[in-house]
């Protein structure tokens, strides 16, 4: 039963497609594209695509990207608000037909006596010139392996998706059939070759594991021995995505998510309200030992953070909530579970970090980077790597931010990534070996310095002195950034205290010792926090330790008057402290009091200096005693976790 | 006198003395004549034989060069759609070519990469020697 007529137009409409949301319609008008929203009052995008008419479209429901396809003989990849990405040479004929694999990672092209492959980003594949006439049409099966073309000359063609290849370290895998794979060795050029009962529709190849599934099993290969994999049966046929992490994998497919150890045990299976996991790509899904992030579709602003073993959302079970939407997210691999940060990419390609466990209050979402395309941790240690519209940037230490925000420009290695042409895609960070894909889909492989990872090795088994000489030996200024703020952050002062001198940063030099020269240990810690900018950790510390002067006192020196006023006369303690300072401020700064607390409160007190620094005195004197008293306090200010 | 009034009456005796209606001599010519005749039709049979086989065998030598005629034509169309073929055919190779030449250069980026890697690693190793 017709409905209603969306659009009327002189030309005839040759080809349409549904947006992702199901809420727009694109199709053709001559050689211009429509995008024409349901609602009737919303705004129609309208832009001239190609220089010859139309013929084919398709829109992806997983990456968003639109396929044109006509008479001037090339095809264009756009994005859903009109951008061009991606414009073919101009081929012999014109192009008659265009598909996007269901997954979005690969497209086909059909024309006169050719049927081309290509990347999501453009670039081809392969080319085959079978004697077909023009491909008038191409439908892929839903695994995404297979594609059928309708042929000019009455035929219909049959081809198969092979000579996919994965590389981890020393290994290079090559689907050579389609139910073959080859696998060889770099180092020692040994071959083996996998055999499978069923057709390859999915592999991945990380952490020393292959998974491969097939249209029944799943197959799970160590790198040490390619004679026994570790077969089992899957539910549902169509794995559309693996992802891997050190300890376990995923598998998506059309009913849902599933966690498997490498052993083939089914871990969990986590699940959200209105979870859609035909649209998960490794952009909007990240795994980590521990973690499961996965992006919403329904609403991009929002992440939801799983307990990898449990499958249950992670702490409070609330989401991670961001101002805009998020197009890429990714978490980090090492460390331990309650320092897991997640990055991502928002739609202003904007890069946050922020820490996935969440303790009652809101953790800060904190921008490290702007411009980012593309982004990856490492496998072995946490190190972030992105680009950053002309650069190549490495976070060595993206923790640096929760310690000290100012350090970060000096934990940074960037280069000059130009040469790498529009739009490069970070593929893997192995070891210290990156990997990009250009635009034209040439890889390139870049080396960055092996000292950081060392670094996190020694940090994270808390080798201090071998990290100092580490850094002595290789003279390099991110060096000791990097271990200055890993120091801060495991609370290793004398460690900090040498890394921030040899970056010669002589103000927290100072401050590091003046907090070595603090009394007692809960004033240590919490200057500690207050060197790390956690402000309000620290007072909480200090009124949980009873230390209430000291928690009036850091407000004091941070000019944090009103709070510093309100702690005093909640504790009724050094009101007139409070007082006093803010009356040396004023009279400095040569102001008057405008504040009505303070007005108030100084009417009935007499501002005694001595009296002051009396009380002070014995505040401290207080403290002394206690830390005293409290035996197990170290002698050293080093306090590890 | 008997011999008239037979004569008369168109009868005569022949050499054996048979009565005949014809006259002996009419009817040895009249033998000849048929001899004769006979030999004609017999030639002239004889020469139709000769003269169809004569037709069959033109008409053989008219198919055989009706055939000769059209694979002559077919093979100059042939010829001259040869050059076409070929043409589309080099397009073809042409385009596969253009996709591997391509691909070469992927894999030279990919090669100038990992040499400049090799390079660095190379120089790295020979850094932490000097230094050690």
């Amino acid at each position: 039963m017709l409905r209603s007529t969306l659009a009327q137009q002189g030309t005839p409409v040759y080809s349409v497609a549904w947006g992702p949301d199901s809420e727009k319609v694109l199709y053709t008008s001559g050689k211009q594209l429509i995008i024409k929203p349901l609602q009737p009052n919303a705004k129609v995008l309208q832009w001239k695509a190609h220089d010859g008419v139309i013929l084919k479209l398709d829109w992806n429901s997983v990456n968003d990207l639109i396929l044109s396809a006509g008479e001037d003989c090339k095809y264009k990849v756009w994005d859903s608000y009109g951008r061009l990405l991606y414009s073919s040479q101009p081929h012999d004929y014109p192009i008659t037909s265009v598909a996007w694999a269901p997954d979005g990672e690969l497209f086909a092209v059909g024309s006169f006596h050719t049927l081309r492959l290509c990347d999501k980003t453009g670039w081809s594949y392969a080319l085959e010139k079978p004697n077909t006439g023009s491909i008038f049409n191409i439908a892929w099966s839903i695994d995404g392996t297979q594609i059928a073309g309708a042929c000019g000359n009455g035929h219909v063609i049959f081809a198969h998706v092979v000579e996919q290849r994965w590389e981890w370290k020393n290994f290079e895998i090559t689907l050579t059939k389609r139910r073959t794979m080859e696998v060889r060795n770099v180092i020692n050029d040994a071959v083996d070759l996998l055999e499978f009962r069923d057709r390859v529709i999915k592999a991945s190849l990380n952490y020393g594991h292959l998974v491969v599934s097939t249209s029944l099993q799943c197959y799970v290969f160590s790198t040490k021995n390619w004679n026994t994999p570790l077969i089992f049966d899957l539910r549902e046929g169509t794995v559309s995505l693996i992802l891997q992490a050190e300890r376990h994998f995923l598998l998506i497919d059309g009913g849902g998510i599933y966690l498997y150890s490498y052993e083939g045990r089914l871990i969990s299976s986590p699940k959200f309200p209105g979870m859609r996991t035909d649209v998960l790509n490794a952009q909007t899904v990240s795994l980590s030992n521990d973690t499961l992030a996965i992006k919403d579709k329904a609403d991009e602003k929002v992440i939801y953070l799983f307990e990898a073993l449990s499958g249950k959302p992670l702490g409070d079970g609330k989401p991670l909530i961001h101002k805009t939407e998020i197009t890429e997210i990714a978490l980090d691999q090492k460390g331990i579970t309650n320092e897991r940060k997640i990055v991502f990419i928002d739609k202003n390609r904007d890069l946050y970090i922020t820490s996935v466990k969440r303790f009652g209050k809101e953790q800060k979402i904190i921008k490290i980077g702007t411009m980012a395309h593309t982004l990856a941790w490492n496998d072995t240690s946490n190190i972030l790597c992105g680009l950053q519209d002309t650069r190549f940037t490495v976070w060595y230490y993206p923790n640096t931010v929760y310690v000290d925000k100012d350090l970060l420009p000096k934990t940074l290695y960037e280069k000059d990534a130009s040469e790498y042409s529009k739009n490069p895609q970070i593929v893997r960070f192995v070891g210290n070996q990156v990997t990009i894909r250009r635009a034209d889909g040439s890889l390139i492989h870049l080396n960055i310095s092996p000292y950081p990872a060392i670094l996190h090795e020694y940090v994270s088994s808390s080798k201090w002195e071998d990290a100092v000489r580490l850094c002595r030996f290789v003279k390099d200024q991110t060096m000791w950034a990097c271990l200055a703020a890993m120091a801060v952050a495991n609370k290793d002062m004398t460690t900090a205290e040498i890394a921030y001198a040899s970056i010669g940063d002589i103000d927290k030099v100072q401050y590091i010792n003046s907090i070595k020269e603090l009394p007692s240990k809960e004033s240590r810690m919490a200057h500690i926090l207050l060197f790390s900018g956690n402000i309000q950790d620290a007072e909480m510390l200090l009124l949980q330790a009873g230390l209430i002067y000291q928690a009036i006192q850091v407000n004091i020196s941070l000019y944090n008057w009103d709070r510093a006023l309100e702690l005093a006369v909640k504790h009724k303690t050094h009101v007139d402290t409070v007082l006093g300072y803010r009356q040396k401020f004023l009279e400095d700064f040569g102001k008057k009091e405008t504040n009505k607390r303070f007005l108030q409160y100084a009417e009935g007190l007499e501002v005694d200096w001595d009296k002051i620094k009396a009380k002070i005195e014995m505040e401290i004197a207080k403290e002394r005693e206690r830390a005293a008293a409290t035996p197990a306090v170290r002698a050293s200010v080093t306090v590890q976790r | 006198m008997a011999k008239g009034i037979l004569g008369d009456a168109s009868l005569h005796f022949d050499e054996l003395n048979k009565l005949r209606i014809l006259d002996p001599e009419v009817a040895q010519q009249t033998i000849e004549l048929k001899e004769e005749c006979k030999a004609f039709v017999d030639k002239i049979a004889e020469f139709q034989k000769i003269v169809g086989s004569l037709i069959e065998l033109v008409d053989q030598l008219a198919k055989a060069a009706e055939n000769e005629k059209m694979k002559a034509i077919g093979a100059r169309n042939l010829l001259k759609s040869i050059a076409k073929q070929r043409e589309a055919q080099q397009q073809q190779l042409q385009a596969l070519i253009t996709e591997k030449k391509m691909q070469l250069e992927r894999y030279r980026v990919e090669y100038e990469t990992l040499c400049k890697i090799e390079a660095d690693q190379n120089e790295f190793i020979d850094q932490f020697i000097f230094q050690k």
